[in-house]
């Protein structure tokens, strides 16, 4: 089982070698009229599962949509192995998955599996022969005859997949691929895309979920404002991510004796009472949470609620960002 | 081959979604409301004149081929890239291995058919029913009609990949520009398609009775003008299409 996605990032200008079997960002810049939707960026997505990371608006879509060739770039390239995104000969490497929820809704999710294999110009014999390979793989198989107009999210999750699986390519571009999926199905299909990666193939994975992405990609990509803002191996990325600033709401008692205890914490920015509540501001959660466990059994405060304030991704990449500028 | 097949897919695959659409109960309305009216009027009279046939000509020329012609093909027309655009399934037909212009000329080629065949035929189904006038016009007047179809499916498909509502837009353009300035006396009137198939037809009727307007109001092309004019928008209207579409990014589709 493959999970490290080979990630190469890079703000600095330079000559990005290509290869067969990489996804090539070359200082990619994108407008939208006067807004930049990317900014920047180069990297080279290579086989494994690589993570794309960022909040609502961070750019994931635009450089996504920049991948898949639904974008030019206003400057710089995009190139799948040794053809440009945006051309025809590239679709034949490419699998996308898009986080629309739109389809042909009147056909079944067979049918619509085996229209899109039509359309890479397979003959109806291999088509419907792929369109059974993926939809087992996608855990389709049984359910495939339903209308799509009476599925339910997962399995028109499970029935993209398949349609961006079917005529086999080696890059799949899966945008919020795993939203609306139950538990047991997250597993089965994060299960496919590291079989997937051990074949060899090159995954980039979006999503605003931290979560997610952790069970899933070694690698990523974190972006925020246009801009790749962290990159590399899960422990790197969660290391900077853990050393983070961060605001605690705790319920406990005794209240005032716990207060006075945190503010004799070097770690600990200021406390703020708010009713039976104490926010406490510290400047590294890892050892923060170290120390706090260890005043808890001593003293023995009875902790009734603890809860981040800002841990949503936002607050993340809010503070990824600074440590960039 | 394979993208040729790739082709024949995208083509069947978009006729049959335009035919089972909400675009063809759309067209089936001004369609039998033509047939109503043409049953209502007795156009099939055994002691029929010229009278019967100028009359029924007019409405040929004057609903038929000024509203309906336009109206059935803005709505397949349109639909047909613009419906995959609107419902934002066109992401799944951009991800393919079809060149965009192919994408374009397949939606064409898959609405082409549909609409000549409802035009054509609801055309000759209407002079069927008027008796002895209608079966001296369908020759006259079936070059026309389907000169005009061609120039309004080509025309429609431009709106298509140019504008995110052109169904709205090319509504707009079928009743104020055709229909009001395409009757405006002076040169304003030659923005409209259906000067040009007017003009054809008036030429072919006039032998049979049928009157044009005045001549200083209504200034009729010549039949050779007005034919080659309906082609160059059809072939000039499909390929400008083709070309946009080939080079056009939809940032709305996801």
């Amino acid at each position: 089982m493959q999970r490290a996605g080979h990630v190469h990032f890079s703000d600095q200008t330079h000559h990005v070698a290509e290869s067969p079997m990489l996804l090539v960002f070359d200082q990619v810049t994108k407008f939208y009229g006067p807004v930049i939707g990317v900014n920047n960026i180069t990297c080279r997505i290579g086989p494994g599962i690589t993570g794309l990371l960022g909040a609502n608006g961070a750019g994931k879509s635009t450089l996504i949509k920049l991948a898949s060739g639904q974008l030019r770039p206003s400057q710089g390239s995009v190139r799948i192995g040794d053809h440009s995104a945006w051309s025809t000969a590239s679709k034949d490497h490419l699998g996308y998955s898009p986080d629309i929820n739109s389809f042909y809704e009147e056909m079944t999710g067979r049918e619509f599996v085996y229209a899109m294999a039509r359309l890479h110009g397979f003959s109806r014999a291999e088509a419907r022969q792929r369109t059974e390979h993926v939809l087992d793989e996608v855990g389709m198989a049984e359910r495939g005859d339903r209308r799509l107009a009476g599925c339910s999210h997962g399995m028109r999750q499970r029935i993209k997949l398949a349609q961006a699986l079917v005529h086999d390519p080696w890059l799949l571009l899966l945008d919020e691929p795993l939203s609306g999926i139950d538990p047991g199905g997250r597993r089965e299909i994060n299960e496919l895309l590291f079989r997937l990666a051990g074949q060899g193939k090159t995954i980039l994975v979006s999503s605003h979920i931290l979560v997610e992405i952790e069970q899933l990609a070694h690698s990523i990509l974190v972006m925020s404002r246009g801009r790749i803002i962290a990159s590399g191996t899960l422990a790197e990325v969660r290391n900077l991510m853990q050393t983070r600033p961060l605001v605690v709401e705790i319920v406990a008692t005794p209240t005032r004796r716990l207060a006075a205890m945190l503010t004799e914490n070097p770690d600990v920015l200021g406390v703020e009472m708010r009713d039976d509540k104490l926010v406490v501001k510290t400047r590294n959660q890892q050892q923060f949470f170290e120390q706090f466990g260890e005043l808890v059994c001593e003293h023995g405060v009875d902790v009734r609620r603890i809860q981040s304030l800002d841990t949503g991704a936002d607050a993340v990449f809010d503070y990824l960002q600074q440590g960039r500028t | 081959m394979r993208l040729l097949r790739a082709w024949g897919t995208l083509t069947s695959l978009s006729f049959g979604r335009l035919l089972w659409s909400s675009s063809t109960l759309m067209v089936l309305l001004p369609l039998a409301g033509c047939l109503l009216f043409v049953l209502r009027r007795h156009y099939d009279r055994p002691d029929w004149s010229t009278r019967e046939f100028r009359e029924f000509s007019e409405f040929m020329i004057l609903v038929f081929a000024s509203f309906v012609i336009p109206i059935c093909a803005l709505a397949f027309g349109t639909a047909s890239i613009g419906g995959d655009r609107e419902d934002r399934t066109l992401v799944f037909l951009l991800v393919r291995p079809i060149p965009r212009a192919m994408v374009l000329l397949a939606k064409f080629t898959a609405t082409l058919p549909l609409v000549m065949g409802l035009v054509l035929g609801s055309f000759w189904l209407y002079c069927r029913l008027a008796g002895a006038a209608g079966q001296v016009a369908f020759p006259l007047y079936l070059p026309a009609v389907t000169y005009m179809t061609l120039a309004y499916v080509g025309l429609f498909h431009l709106f298509a990949v140019s504008f995110r509502h052109a169904t709205i837009i090319a509504l707009i353009y079928a009743l104020f520009m055709e229909v009001i300035l395409g009757n405006l006396p002076g040169i304003v009137k030659r923005v409209a398609v259906n000067y040009y198939g007017r003009s054809i037809m008036y030429a072919a009727g006039e032998p049979e009775g049928l009157k044009p307007p005045p001549a200083d109001w209504f200034e009729p092309l010549s039949v050779v003008t007005a034919t080659w004019t309906l082609g160059g928008i059809a072939v000039g209207g499909i390929l400008l299409a083709a070309a946009i579409f080939a080079r056009r990014e939809y940032r709305d589709l996801t």
